[in-house]
Order: structure tokens, then C-alpha cells, then sequence
């Protein structure tokens, strides 16, 4: 699949799914496994056989990567000659920018001042905490390992280790959390002055705990979009620009690899369930460790799901993504989305006319406020 | 075939009681058909009918059977439908028989449908053969279920056949019981044609096929018929027997049951209940009980999609062909755009119809509030007949409005009398007669507003009584009454798709019912949804959908876009059952919500 489809942009990123957790939390509905140090080992050497298998592709030296991102799971339970073996692997089989912006999730229990020096070493550059919250009865409902002052030591580790560009991920709407509490752990997260911020409002998905045997306590929307305003603004009071739906960063610290997906860039995809995308095509890996492992030794590229993708579908997408960032889309784009398409220009003005929706010079773009209401939008771009 | 080796008979029981596995064994018994066959392709052929597990089609076939005494005999097996919607169906296909069997499961005795099926049976002065069927279950009760034969029903219990169907046990005696005890048809094979139509279908190749029981006289093909309700004329082009496929024989004659077929284009020109007889030497009258099937209840059907009207029209034409007891034409909604006002003859009939309409055709349909035919006379002394609550002129030019009352029947175990009276109450239903039946059954007669019987009412009246009350229903005619225009206003604006005429007394009561169930099936859209409940200016009624406050994917996961894409996708297919009046999107169950508030 790789070696008939050339990438039609200039470079890729890359995604790497660690898959293992000491904990599955409730709210997740990520792949993910037990961690088991057997199971760890096996996965290493098949995800750095994927990669061998993957760069045989005549392509693969002259296309670049600009950005590599390790998400799981829980990546930082990688030990760090693991962690520097895979990104040799990868750098020796693909032609990865000297630049590459290299970012791992951590959790911070998981993460000490020495293994983050060490990940420093291996080429990682960017660090992606996972703090979610900063109290310690709402982690601990959320079956999280580790307390408010774990968060604040990994925090500071990662300082020490030398990581100028850290990015905190935080939840809203979380079952317990009222507006109070809410307004203390963003102000508690942006006194560390990280570069990045992430905040995802919890949504009880299919396939995780909470989304089957559903959750006490949860707030009402009104507070769970109050929440979202308080942080706007005091993101915004903190110099952070609110550049995508869930995401904020100090000027210049905008992350290249999720800004891939959204502009609807190329990446390469390793690990088990990992999801890439080249030319027309995006695929996923299959998703049980044991058989991707056995895929992978077997010698056979381990993907299980693979789409090429229509120009409509395609237009459709660059709309849904783009229009996920601050920069928005082309107007262009939209206009010829909505050719022919009465209802769907009624409903462009609507939002328009409401204040959801900006056309800037030849740009459209959703506001805050559109971006709480996003997928309503988006649905009819289908 | 001499008369008296014809056994006409059908058979009845409660839902589950093992009606098609003994028919599909007296089928294998006689060599009519493999038997796993015949219980797929007779006494199921219909997905629906299997899903609902009622009989929407009489079904009919011929047995030869060759009995002890040495003779063959020819027994047809008609089969009938099972609901209140189709009565008149069954009365017809019961008429068409001497003989009924009527079946009781050995473990759980006579049940509601038991006992229906029985008056029914009985009513048409059938020879009843009770079978206690399921002997081989362990819970099985042969003699206490033949004691409740002797108490509840007014049969000798000890006559009754104890077999297994299942198992075959006993079965032979159920073919050598309907030779002995249901009595050969009376009839005169030399005297002018007279034949009931108790069913017909549309074929593409034959025209309509019309099955047949034959009273007196003979038919043949080449044979000038006519039907005796419209004295339309055709000549016979074929005739022939169940087997269950189309057999073509020579001759049918008095007492026999088959088929015809003579170039009749529509089911409506072949009805249930019609007379056939001969053009040149006609019967001097017909067989009674037929009736006009006519629809009772009427609704709007509309495409969810406006480049369906064509197709919809196609479907609805086609349907028709098969089912003349309903009817349509064309309407025009200004909420729901163009569609056409279709009449059913209840409920039922009509869900089948949507079913049909979406499953075989692939159309996604909204369906209006159900109403009653209105009859009323305007101020300049016009008399309007109005089925549509939305053509129901302003009050101040009405000078009187009637609406049409049933006649309807209810059987009863005496426990649940006090429930039935009270629902009666509720329905507006006027108490016309009581009459004990033994000790422990009754027969109570109402009279109700129609209106208020064809929505839910049997539902209602199946689940206060567990199940045990029969129930039916004809129309008795038009009385005055107090009624009003109830309007649905969706942001200020009325949504004529909506309304609904209702009695004075119960508009308060049901406005308030509406707007609380709309607010329920009205997903929550970018802006506030106001729902009133208005009687002319007046509003009696008010909810409100609150503003969708947030709607967005947080996180794509490791850059999974295909399964954010179909996560939209989903939502957008449920969007598509949709339909847009005027900025609200407005789910096609809120249209039926009026049924069920």
C-alpha cells in the first residue's frame, strides 16, 4: 500500500502508539494493553520491525519527517534505551528532519528527572504531560496513578531535564468538578507557565468504562461549557492563543504534529492500532498487541483497515479539519462545498449570521463559541 | 368430487399455540408438501407476518386424504388472519368453512385468543373440534385443560383430541375427527353459481387471482361470471386448486374451494365478501355479510425527502393493486410539502402499510397525525366531510360537526370488568349491554367515538386484562358532537402536519400530553425550540427544547479521522430521518407522537 502511493506534500509526520497502561482509567477508549514487561519487549522489537518493513519503500529517503509523536497508552513507560532505540530505528529507515519537533506523552508518575535527561538524548524535544486534573480525590476517581504534587514534580522534571516546550493536557466537565475547582486547576497548570495546553471536555465514549456502565456526578452542560469559557479567557489573559478546538499555546509553540492532522497533512503510523494517512489512502494497524506482534514478526506489514478516500470525501474532510484551527479554511473551499446545495448556504449564513462562523479576506474560520457547536457544522459538510 | 367427501375447515388458536406447526404436519401427513417447506413458504410468507408473528393473508390448501373408511377425502385449509384490524377478513374466510379446529396449548390452557377465536368460530356456526395440542411438554395439563373446555367454552372437553404436534402424536386423528365430525358443505351442484371471494391477490402474469369457496352451482373455464356487487362481467380463463401453488383442474363446484382467475385487472374489482356468480344465470341473492371494506382512519404520508414524491406515488399505486381496503390522494402539507392523504382500516393496517412502504420500496416517510372521517355542516348549509384537520374550515363557519361512532363488542373474564369500564370512561365509550356468560365470562357492549378507539385503545385493553379480552368493533354511524382544532406551533408558527381535532372536554388534557411528548422526540437544536399547544388564538399548552449548549469531537484519536468521519457519518443518517419545518428539524417519530402521548 505504501509502495504504490507517493506522498503528494512536502514531508510527513510520524505516530507511534505505545499501547501499554499500569492502568486503564475510566473515561479512556484508547487501544490499550496490561503492561507486562514480556509484552514490552516483544512490542519494541516489532514496532522497530514495522518500521524496517515500512522503509523498504522506494519513497521513504526522499520524503522528509517533520514531526514524530509517541501517544499511547502510556509511551513513558518506555525505558529509555527502548525510547532511543526506536527513534534510531525510525531515523535510520526515514529521512527525519534534524528539526523534527519529537514529543512524548508522559504520565507523570512514570516520568523521573533521569529518564526525561535521558529521553532528551534519545532526540525527544517536546514533552506532553498528562495531568488532567490537580486535585487529588477527582485524579483518583478518574483512575489516574498519580496525585496533584506527582503532577507538579514531573512538571518541574521535565524543566530540570532541559525541555523548553512542555504542554500540559487537562479535563473539564469532570464528574465532581465545579466551576471553583475548575478556574483553581487551570490557574494552578498555567503558574507553571507551560508552552502548550491541552483541555479535552470529557465525553463518555463507547468502548471505555465510563461509556458502558456510565458515570455519578457529571456536571451540567451550562457548567461543562462555563467551564470552557473560564478557560478561554484565562488562557487568553495568560498570552496563550487559542489555535485549535481543544488546544493553546504561547506564540510560536503551536504543535507541528497535530496541526498535520488538521490541515490535513500526510503521517506515518506505527504501533498497533495506529492510524496513517498517504496520497488517498488512510489505514489503521490492527489493534491486539499479540497479533500485531505476530503480524510484524511474520514479515508482513500489520494493518488491518485501509480506505481510499473520494474527492468528496476528501473536500469534506480538509473542511471538518481546517476548520478545527484558529486559521481556518480557504473560503474558497467552502464555496465549493456548498455549490448546488441550498440548505447547506441557508445554513452557512445562519451561522454566520449568528457569530459562529468569520469570513476573513479569502479565509472562513469558526470562533470559540462556533467551535462548541463544531460538529453540528460539520455534519453537513459531510 | 362428490359434495360429500369435501371438508372445508380452518384453524385457530391462541398466538403460540402450535397452529402452523399442526397445519405444516397435516401438510406432511397427506403428501402435500415437504414439511419444513410448507410451514416457510404457506403459513409464513411474509417477513412481516413472521416478525409480528400474526396472519396479515388468509392462506388455503388443499388436502387429499385418504381416511379408515376407505375413501379420499378432499380437506381445504383455510387459513385466516389474526387481527382486529382484519375482522372482517376472518369473518369472511370462517364463512368459507363448515368446520373449525380449534387449538389449546396442554400447559397453558385457554388463553385471550383462545376465547376470541372461539366466538368467532362459533358465531359463524362452525362445527368446533377442540385439540389439546403440546401434550409432550412436561407442564402439560390434558385433563384439567379439557375440564376448562367443558367450563369456559361450550364444548365437551372429553371430545377433545389430545396430540403433540410437535411429535405427530395423535395427528392422524385430527384428519379422521375433521372427516367425522365437521359435516360436508350443503350445497346444490346444479343450481345457479354462487361463490364467496374470502381472498385475492394481484399477479403480474394472471391478473387478479381470486380464491373462492364455491356454495352452489359449478364454474368452469370459459365460464361468464359476474360479481355480484358491482355487476362487473368476466369470462373464466382459469380455475384450479390450493396445493398450495395453482393447480389448474377442470371444474369447481358447490362446496369445493379454489381459485379463479379471469382477466380482473384490480384486487378492488375482487373483493373479500363479494359474491361470484354466473352472468347468464344469475343467483337471485348473495351471500350475506359482505361488507365495503372501508378505511377508518386516515393520515398523511410524506416523503422525507421531496424527490421521493414520484416514487412514494409509485409504491403507493402498487401497494394498492393488493390492497383495495386502502386508499389514497394526493395533499398538500405546508410544513411537509407534497404528499397524499391515505385511509386505512386501523392502525395495524396502516403500520403494515409504512412498513411495506419503507422496507420493500426503500422510502423514508413521515406520517401524520391519524384522524377519523368528520362529517359537518358549514353555515351556508353545506355538509363537508373532513379527514384532514388541517381543511377543517374556522370555526365560525361551522355550524354543526358529527363524528363517526363504533359499535364495539368486548368478551371478558369477570375480574377485569371494573378496568374495562373504567378505560370505556375514559374513551368516551356509552355502556350499551351486559350479559353474563357462564360465571366467570362476560359480554359488554359500548358504543365509543371512533377517534377514540383506533389509536391505542386495543393496546390498552389487551394489557388491563392480561391479554384476555376480545374486541371488536363495526361502525354505527355519525353523532354530534363538541370538537376542536387543536394546533402545534413550533416557534410561533403552526405546524399543520399537527393538528389534530379533538373533543372539547379532552383538548386541555391533550395539548398539555403533546407539547411535553414533542419536547421529548424534538432533538435540541442551535436554538431555542418553543412548542405550544393552541386552540384557535388561544395557547392552552407550552415546552421548550433549550439551545444544544455544546456539540464537538474534543480529541481525534492518534490521528483517527476515518472513525471521527463515521462517528458524523452516523449522526448525519440519523439526521436524514429528519425533516426541516420550517427551521426546526423535527424527527419523523414527533409526527406519530400524538398517537402516543
Amino acid at each position: 500500500m505504501l509502495a504504490d502511493r507517493r506522498p503528494v506534500t512536502a514531508s510527513l509526520g510520524a505516530y507511534i502508539h505505545a499501547p501499554f497502561c499500569a492502568k486503564r482509567c475510566g473515561y479512556c477508549a484508547f487501544n490499550t494493553a496490561p503492561w507486562e514487561p514480556a509484552a514490552m519487549a516483544r512490542y519494541v522489537r516489532a514496532v522497530m520491525r514495522e518500521m524496517d518493513l515500512a522503509g523498504t519503500v522506494a519513497w521513504t529517503p526522499d520524503v522528509p519527517v517533520h514531526s514524530i509523536f509517541l501517544g499511547g497508552g502510556t509511551p513513558s513507560l518506555l525505558a529509555a534505551d527502548d525510547m532511543s532505540a526506536i527513534l534510531d530505528r525510525l531515523r535510520r529507515r526515514f529521512r527525519v528532519l534534524h528539526d523534527a519537533e519529537i514529543t512524548v506523552e508522559c504520565n507523570p508518575e512514570s516520568v523521573t528527572r533521569v529518564k526525561l535527561e535521558a529521553y532528551r538524548r534519545a532526540g525527544v524535544n517536546r514533552i506532553s504531560l498528562g495531568v488532567q486534573a490537580v486535585d487529588d480525590q477527582v485524579l483518583e476517581r478518574l483512575g489516574r496513578l498519580h496525585g496533584a504534587a506527582a503532577a507538579r514534580a514531573a512538571f518541574d522534571a521535565a524543566r530540570e531535564a532541559g525541555f523548553g516546550n512542555v504542554s500540559v493536557d487537562l479535563m473539564y466537565g469532570l464528574p465532581g468538578v465545579e466551576r471553583d475547582d475548575w478556574r483553581h486547576g487551570v490557574e494552578t497548570v498555567l503558574a507553571w507557565a507551560p508552552e502548550h495546553l491541552s483541555a479535552y471536555g470529557l465525553s463518555l465514549d463507547p468502548g471505555s468504562l465510563w461509556g458502558a456502565s456510565g458515570v455519578d456526578g457529571l456536571p451540567a452542560e451550562d457548567a461543562v461549557v462555563a467551564q470552557y469559557w473560564t478557560l478561554v479567557s484565562m488562557a487568553r489573559d495568560h498570552g496563550f492563543e487559542h489555535y485549535e478546538v481543544s488546544n493553546y499555546a504561547r506564540p510560536g509553540y503551536r504543535s507541528r504534529h497535530n496541526l498535520t492532522y488538521w490541515r490535513r497533512g500526510e503521517y506515518l503510523a506505527f504501533g498497533p492500532g495506529a492510524a496513517g494517512f498517504v496520497a488517498d489512502v488512510r489505514w489503521a494497524n490492527v489493534k491486539p498487541v499479540p497479533r500485531y506482534c505476530s503480524e510484524t514478526e511474520a514479515g508482513r506489514l500489520p494493518v488491518d483497515t485501509c480506505e481510499r478516500l473520494t474527492d468528496r470525501q476528501a473536500l469534506a474532510e480538509r473542511l471538518i479539519l481546517g476548520l478545527r484551527v484558529a486559521d481556518g479554511v480557504p473560503a474558497s473551499w467552502l464555496e465549493e462545498r456548498a455549490t448546488g446545495d441550498g440548505q447547506l448556504r441557508t445554513r452557512i449564513d445562519w451561522w454566520q449570521a449568528r457569530g459562529l462562523l468569520v469570513f476573513d479576506n479569502d479565509r472562513v474560520r469558526l470562533t470559540e463559541e462556533g467551535y462548541l457547536l463544531s460538529d453540528a457544522l460539520f455534519i453537513d459538510l459531510l | 368430487m362428490a359434495v360429500a367427501r369435501i371438508r372445508n375447515f380452518s384453524i385457530v388458536a391462541h398466538i403460540d399455540h402450535g397452529k402452523s406447526t399442526l397445519a405444516d404436519r397435516l401438510l406432511a401427513l397427506t403428501g402435500t408438501m415437504d414439511a419444513k417447506k410448507a410451514v416457510d413458504q404457506v403459513l409464513d410468507s411474509m417477513d412481516l407476518e413472521r416478525e409480528r408473528g400474526i396472519t396479515i393473508k388468509a392462506h388455503t390448501v388443499r388436502l387429499l386424504y385418504r381416511a379408515r373408511d376407505g375413501h379420499e377425502y378432499t380437506l381445504n385449509l383455510i387459513d385466516t388472519p389474526g387481527h382486529v384490524d382484519f375482522s372482517y377478513e376472518v369473518s369472511r374466510a370462517l364463512a368459507a368453512c363448515e368446520g373449525a379446529l380449534l387449538i389449546i396449548d396442554a400447559a397453558q390452557g385457554i388463553e385471550a385468543q383462545t376465547l376470541a377465536n372461539y366466538y368467532l368460530a362459533h358465531e359463524a356456526k362452525l362445527a368446533i373440534i377442540p385439540v389439546i395440542n403440546k401434550i409432550d411438554l412436561p407442564a402439560a395439563d390434558v385433563e384439567g385443560t379439557r375440564e376448562q373446555i367443558t367450563e369456559e367454552l361450550e364444548l365437551d372437553g372429553h371430545e377433545a383430541l389430545a396430540i403433540s404436534a410437535k411429535h405427530g402424536t395423535g395427528v392422524p386423528e385430527v384428519l379422521e375427527a375433521i372427516v367425522a365430525r365437521i359435516p360436508p358443505p350443503v350445497g346444490d351442484p346444479d343450481a345457479p353459481l354462487k361463490a364467496l371471494v374470502f381472498d385475492s391477490y394481484y399477479d403480474s402474469y394472471l391478473g387478479v387471482v381470486v380464491y373462492v369457496r364455491l356454495i352452489d352451482g359449478r364454474v368452469r373455464s370459459g365460464t361468464r361470471i359476474a360479481f355480484m356487487s358491482n355487476g362487473r362481467t368476466y369470462e373464466v380463463h382459469q380455475i384450479g386448486v390450493l396445493t398450495p401453488g395453482l393447480t389448474p383442474v377442470e371444474e369447481l363446484s358447490a362446496g369445493g374451494v379454489g381459485y379463479l382467475t379471469a382477466s380482473v385487472k384490480r384486487v378492488a374489482d375482487a373483493k373479500v365478501g363479494d359474491t361470484i356468480t354466473e352472468a347468464v344465470r344469475p343467483a337471485t341473492e348473495a351471500i350475506p355479510g359482505y361488507r365495503d371494506a372501508k378505511p377508518m382512519v386516515f393520515a398523511g404520508l410524506y416523503p422525507i425527502e421531496d424527490t421521493d414524491y414520484e416514487a412514494l406515488r409509485d409504491a403507493l399505486e402498487k401497494l394498492r393493486l393488493n390492497d383495495p381496503a386502502f386508499t389514497f390522494e394526493p395533499e398538500t402539507s405546508l410544513a411537509l410539502g407534497y404528499g397524499f392523504r391515505c385511509g386505512f382500516l386501523g392502525m395495524l393496517h396502516m403500520e403494515i402499510v409504512q412498513e411495506r412502504l419503507e422496507r420493500h420500496y426503500g422510502l423514508s416517510l413521515i406520517v401524520t397525525s391519524p384522524s377519523v372521517q368528520y362529517r359537518l355542516l358549514t353555515t351556508a348549509g353545506e355538509v363537508l366531510e373532513v379527514d384532514n384537520p388541517s381543511k377543517l374550515p374556522t370555526p365560525d363557519k361551522i355550524e354543526e360537526m358529527e363524528e363517526p361512532y363504533v359499535g364495539a363488542s368486548i368478551f371478558v373474564p369477570t375480574e377485569f370488568m371494573t378496568a374495562i369500564y373504567r378505560l370505556a370512561q375514559e374513551k368516551r365509550g356509552e355502556h350499551r349491554s351486559l350479559e353474563y356468560l357462564g360465571g366467570k365470562r362476560v359480554h359488554i357492549r359500548f358504543d365509543f367515538p371512533l377517534a377514540e378507539i383506533v389509536v391505542d385503545f386495543y393496546d390498552k385493553l389487551k394489557s388491563i386484562s392480561k391479554g384476555y379480552a376480545s374486541f371488536d368493533y363495526e361502525f354505527s354511524g355519525f353523532r354530534l358532537a363538541e370538537l376542536v382544532k387543536l394546533d402545534i406551533l413550533l416557534n410561533g408558527d403552526p405546524v399543520d402536519a399537527l393538528s389534530i381535532i379533538v373533543h372539547r372536554d379532552k383538548a386541555y388534557e391533550k395539548g398539555k400530553a403533546l407539547v411535553e411528548k414533542l419536547r421529548q422526540v424534538i432533538p435540541r437544536q442551535l436554538f431555542e425550540v418553543a412548542i405550544q399547544a393552541a386552540i384557535g388564538s388561544r395557547v392552552i399548552a407550552r415546552e421548550t427544547v433549550k439551545a444544544m449548549g455544546k456539540n464537538v469531537t474534543a480529541k481525534c484519536y492518534g490521528g483517527d479521522i476515518t472513525r471521527k468521519r463515521k462517528l458524523l457519518e452516523r449522526q448525519k443518517e440519523g439526521k436524514k430521518r429528519m425533516k426541516q419545518v420550517g427551521k426546526v428539524e423535527v424527527p419523523q417519530e414527533a409526527f406519530l407522537s400524538v398517537l402516543k402521548s
